[in-house]
This record gives C-alpha cells, structure tokens and sequence, in this order.
C-alpha cells in the first residue's frame, strides 16, 4: 500500500500541525510569522474543522452507496477508543518529561508547568482525572477535545445517514444553547472548564464535515465560492486589521448573551467562527498556486497530514521538549531555530517512517518468504 | 527536590494574603469598617518565631464596595496555578473569608491556564470580566514569561494595560508575582520580571504578593533547621500556615494601623538580588 497522492486536505492538515508546534512553545521568535498574528482564528480550527473533513472521506456521502450504519458507527467507535490511548499515552510521555526535567536541572518549577503541579502534588484524584480527560495538561488540550468529538462522531454520520438536511441546524442549535446559556465543561480535579469547549466546537467539526459533502451546504459553496471569497476578503482583512493593532472591542459593552458578540476561542465564538470560514474560503484558493510553484513544500506538508495523529503527538512532545530547551538555553533567535529546524525535522520522520514500514512491507508481500 | 515543597506553601501564603487584604479593602472603605474583622487573629505557636513583610499593601474598594453592597464578593483568578485543588489559591480564600466574613458570600471563580503568558491573559482577562462581572482578579503573571524570555517591556505593557483596563472596569487587582525557586534564583532574567513587577504593582498602586520572598523566607528557615518535622510534607503544611498567617497579620495590621491611602509600598527583607 503506498501512500495517497498530495492533495489539499493533506497540506493544510500538514501546514497546521507545523503551526501548532510552533505556537505551542510560547514566545519562541518564529510564533510571530504564524496566522495566529493575524487572525482571530488560529491552527486550532483548521485542525478542527480537518478532522470533520476527514470523518467525511471515512463515512462517505449518504448516497449512493452508503457504508453499513453498523459498521460507521463501530469503526468510529474504535477511532475514538484509538484517539483516547493516543491522549493518555501522549500524557504519561509528558508527565515524564517534566519530571525528568525537573529531576536533571534540579529545578522544582517545571513540576508547575502546564497544569503538572495537580499531579504530582494530588496524584490520586488527579489520576482519575487523567483518564477521565477531565485534568488535561496545558498544550496538550486539543487530543481530548478530538477523542470527545469523535465519540460523537457516530452521532453525526447515523444523522447524516437518514436527514442529512437536519445534521447542521442541530449542529448549530447546540452550539447556540451552549454560547447562550452558557454551557462551561468543568474540569476536575482542580476548578476550571475545558480549554476547548466540545459542545461548542462540535460546529466546526461538523461544518468540516458538511462542507465536505459534495452535495448540500458542500455543494452550495462550490458552485458559489468566487462569490464566497469576494465576500471573505474584507472580513479577513478586517480581522488582520483589529487583531494586529489590538483593537478589541470593549466585551463588556457587548449585549447579553455576550459569548455571541465576543472573540473567545474557549467557545469559538461566532465572531470567530465566521472569521474562520472566511480565512479557509480564501486561502483554499491558494492551495494550486503553491502546488505549482512550490510542489516539494505541498509533497512535505501532505506527507505529515497523512499521518495526522502520530505527527501531532510528535510535535506536542517536541514542543514540550522546545520549552524546555529554551528554558535551558536561555531562548534566542539562534536555539529557536534550531528548535524549530529539529522539531519539524522530528515531525516529518515521524511521519516518514510508517509510510516506509507500508511500503517495504508492499514489497515484501510480492516475494516469497524465505524458508525457515 | 526538597524545593518542591515551597510551592505548596506559596498558595497558603497568597491565602493568608489575599485574606488579609480583603479584609483591608473592606475597611479601607469609609462606609464599611466592621472593627471586628480588623484585629489580626493571632500566631499559632508554631508560628511564633517569625515575621516578614513580603506583601505590596494597597486598597482593594471594589471588594469593600461590593461587599457593603450586596455582601457578595466575586473573584477572578487567573494564572498558571490558579486552581490547584490542595493548597490552591481559590479554596483556601473561600474557606478563610467566609470564617472572616460571616454572613457574606463569596464566589470563587477559576479560570487559570498552565502556561498562558500574559499576553494571551490580557486578551482572556476582558472576556472572563466581561462574562463573570468579579470585584477582584487575583492575577498570576509572570513565571510563564520569565521562562519564555518574554521581552520585558512587552511584558510591562501588557501588564500595566490590563490593570489599567481593570481599573476603569471597576474591577480590583491583585498580582501574585514570580514563585521561588533557587535554580533560577541567579538568573538575571527572572530578577528583572520579578523587578519589574514590583514597580508596576507600586506605579500602578496595586497590590503584589511576592511570592518569590514568601518562599525565599521559606527555604531560608528550612535550611536552618526550623525545628519542623522529617516528614517533608509535615514540614510543608507548618511553614505553608505560619507564612499565610504572618502575612494576614501584616497586612491587616498595616491598613487598621496606619491607613492605607497612599502609604508607599513596603521593601521586603529579602530583596537583594541573589
């Protein structure tokens, strides 16, 4: 089995793993050329909204030929189950990480790094929160806002199945009650809400699904994405506007409900939202050009969206790694970029080898196995 | 690792602090002086060797106003640790102020994330007032930019609008400094943001606590013997509650004492650079 051709969806999954490394090591020198800087959406709802796509090319279109409901609903089960090892595997690895750190550089401090503190210092009820995804270590927050969308992932693929005009009005509804009542996901042990609000980020999970349906709101947008992208220019200029300069409207002078009319990305607000619809319309216009002009970058980009999941771990241990280093080597524009060069050095051969593995396996299976 | 003890303690001190200045913000109000919470409670005897000003004094009268108004005083917290179940800020404030307090309620709100510069705090501090509507936010800010090599005066503008922005909003703050640990002690970075800090909190009039020399005070007296038990976390929660209580006292008696309108900010003991 060889690898699938480059092609859209790849790249800008690949590009925004790359982003998420590098913003997930704060004030390194290169976080200030990510689109986080002029955005109001970041890496996040790209990552996000991918994943819906991606769900749609595992479920495939409700007609014609629509894969058993049993089935859907059993393999995107085991996906979750599959995402939730990942996250918890993910979690030990950087647990050990900082204690090792800590341990190494006789440093306690590092022990009180990304929401850590609670599990060294209150290791049994935080235990359970670990496994329960209820106590997430800082940065590593996005996985568990994944494994929780794709336990819902059946959801939406069996609504697709028999009312597919329904999936995105309910879509919408939930994450309209959640931004109105409003609905935090608390954490526990220690007081606070997900970073990532599930119920409110289902949409762009969902609006990446839809949206990837040739049919129906997918198809609307493709029959009328010049239209589209005219109207997404000024909002994106606009947003690149405000966001560089700062020039947050007051949130206190927003009518109630207020997470409707202000930028939070806990919620993914509709001011968000729309920015980040906007954002996607025009940039997917570019995806041919740098195909063209600058093919090995989508060929190295592709190559890490394909492999997705491994890569993200990857690069959520390296960013950790990345902190750490510049702690240590006191971060200049010199070990950020060898922090930078190394990390997505990392991430690519994570993302090599298992392509390598299929293919010498590919090649082995046409031969015939030596004699033992 | 035997530092790793301090951080524990740190939370009770901010406890203690944020306790103690509570109190004093209620007082400092004209219209509500209930005298009765005014007199420090006293040492406990494990407690009775020592004392040190570690805290930037200042009035807190959005907290004194809303709790003359409503009895209700409804807090922000912020930062890397802000919610740590055992030994975090949010419950001890709660459990304490609600002994002090009686009859008024408090309403704790957590909304730290590990690891978050200010920057990105700023950003979330408007929205989280704007949807929680706190009298106070007890801010923890710096560590994560110290770490990050944060440039400095990217740091003090962000720093200082925010509190600005607070002020306008109503809204008191307190910042809850660098923590200690003696690994970074010497570096010279990590004294600049802790200095830094310090000038905002007197510039701006606001109140600080210095965690760093809460827990300096800490390590000093641990390596001294201190005559604390061998168990380390014994050890932790006898320095954790002498530390929370020498501060509420501090800070108790310096507003019902002296006043505080004004009263220049207080140098602690061990503030030399290391």
């Amino acid at each position: 089995m060889f690898p699938r051709e480059a092609n859209a969806i790849d790249f800008w999954r690949g590009f925004a793993l790359i982003t998420i490394f590098i913003n997930h090591v704060p004030g390194i020198y290169y976080a200030r050329f990510t689109h986080a800087n002029y955005s109001l959406s970041d890496s996040a709802d790209l990552f996000v909204f991918l994943a819906g796509w991606s769900l749609r090319l595992l479920v495939g279109s409700p007609r014609p030929t629509p894969r058993a409901t049993r089935y859907l609903v059993l393999r995107l089960g085991g996906r979750a189950v599959e995402l939730y090892a990942a996250q918890i595997m993910l979690t030990m690895l950087a647990l050990a990480i900082l204690a090792a750190s800590a341990t190494l550089l006789d440093n306690p401090l590092l022990l009180e790094w990304h929401n850590a503190s609670s599990v060294f210092y209150d290791p049994i009820l935080t235990h359970i929160g670990l496994a329960t995804l209820t106590h997430q270590l800082g940065y590593f927050d996005i996985l568990p806002l994944y494994v929780v969308l794709m336990m819902m992932a059946p959801i939406f693929a069996v609504v697709d199945r028999f009312a597919p005009n329904w999936l995105l009005p309910l879509s919408i509804a939930l994450y309209l009650v959640t931004l109105i009542v409003p609905l935090p996901i608390p954490t526990w042990p220690v007081d606070g809400q997900w970073f990532f609000n599930p119920l409110a980020w289902q949409l762009v999970f969902v609006l990446g699904f839809v949206l990837a349906r040739e049919d129906g709101a997918g198809g609307f947008v493709r029959r009328h994405i010049d239209a589209i992208r005219w109207l997404s220019l000024p909002i994106v200029a606009v947003s690149a506007y405000i966001v560089w300069n700062r020039l947050w409207p007051d949130p206190t002078l927003m009518p109630q409900p207020r997470l409707l009319f202000i930028a939070d990305k806990t919620y993914v607000t509709p001011m968000r939202l729309i920015q980040f619809l906007a954002l996607i319309a025009l940039f997917s216009a570019t995806y041919p050009i740098i195909k063209r002009w600058a093919s090995w970058l989508v060929d190295f980009c592709a190559r890490l969206g394909r492999n997705s999941l491994i890569v993200f771990c990857v690069g959520s241990l390296l960013s950790l790694i990345g902190q750490i280093t510049r702690f240590v080597y006191r971060g200049d524009i010199v070990v950020d970029t060898v922090v930078v060069l190394l990390g997505v050095a990392i991430m690519a051969l994570s993302a090599w080898l298992p392509e390598w593995r299929e293919q010498v396996r590919s090649r082995g299976s046409t031969r015939p196995l030596p004699a033992s | 690792m035997a530092r790793t003890g301090q951080i524990k303690r740190l939370h009770a001190a901010a406890a203690g602090i944020l306790t103690a200045s509570l109190v004093a913000g209620v007082a400092w109000s004209e219209e509500t002086a209930p005298s009765a919470v005014a007199v420090p409670a006293p040492y406990s005897t494990e407690c009775l060797g020592g004392s040190t000003e570690i805290v930037a004094e200042s009035p807190l009268p959005n907290v004194a106003a809303a709790l003359q108004r409503r009895r209700t005083i409804r807090i922000l917290a912020l930062g890397a640790s802000a919610g740590r179940r055992q030994g975090g800020f949010t419950h001890r404030i709660e459990r304490i102020l609600k002994q002090v307090l009686k009859g008024s309620n408090i309403v704790t709100i957590n909304r730290g994330v590990s690891g978050e510069l200010a920057a990105n705090a700023a950003l979330r501090i408007k929205n989280e007032v704007a949807m929680n509507n706190p009298d106070l936010v007890i801010w923890q800010v710096g560590t994560d930019d110290a770490l990050a090599f944060v440039p400095l005066e990217e740091l003090a503008g962000t720093v200082r609008s925010t509190i600005t922005w607070l002020r306008d909003h109503n809204v008191d703050v307190v910042l809850a400094g660098l923590q200690y640990v003696e690994r970074v002690a010497q570096d010279e970075n990590y004294y600049r943001v802790r200095e830094l800090l310090r000038e905002i909190a007197a510039k701006e009039h606001v109140m600080i606590i210095r965690r760093y020399e809460a827990m300096q005070f800490i390590a000093a007296a641990q390596e001294a013997g201190g005559g604390y038990g061998p168990d380390e976390f014994e050890r932790t929660g006898a320095g954790y509650n002498c530390l929370a209580q020498y501060l509420a006292s501090a800070i108790t008696l310096g507003a019902f004492g002296k006043g505080m309108s004004g009263r220049p900010l207080l140098r602690s003991q061990p503030d030399q650079k290391k």
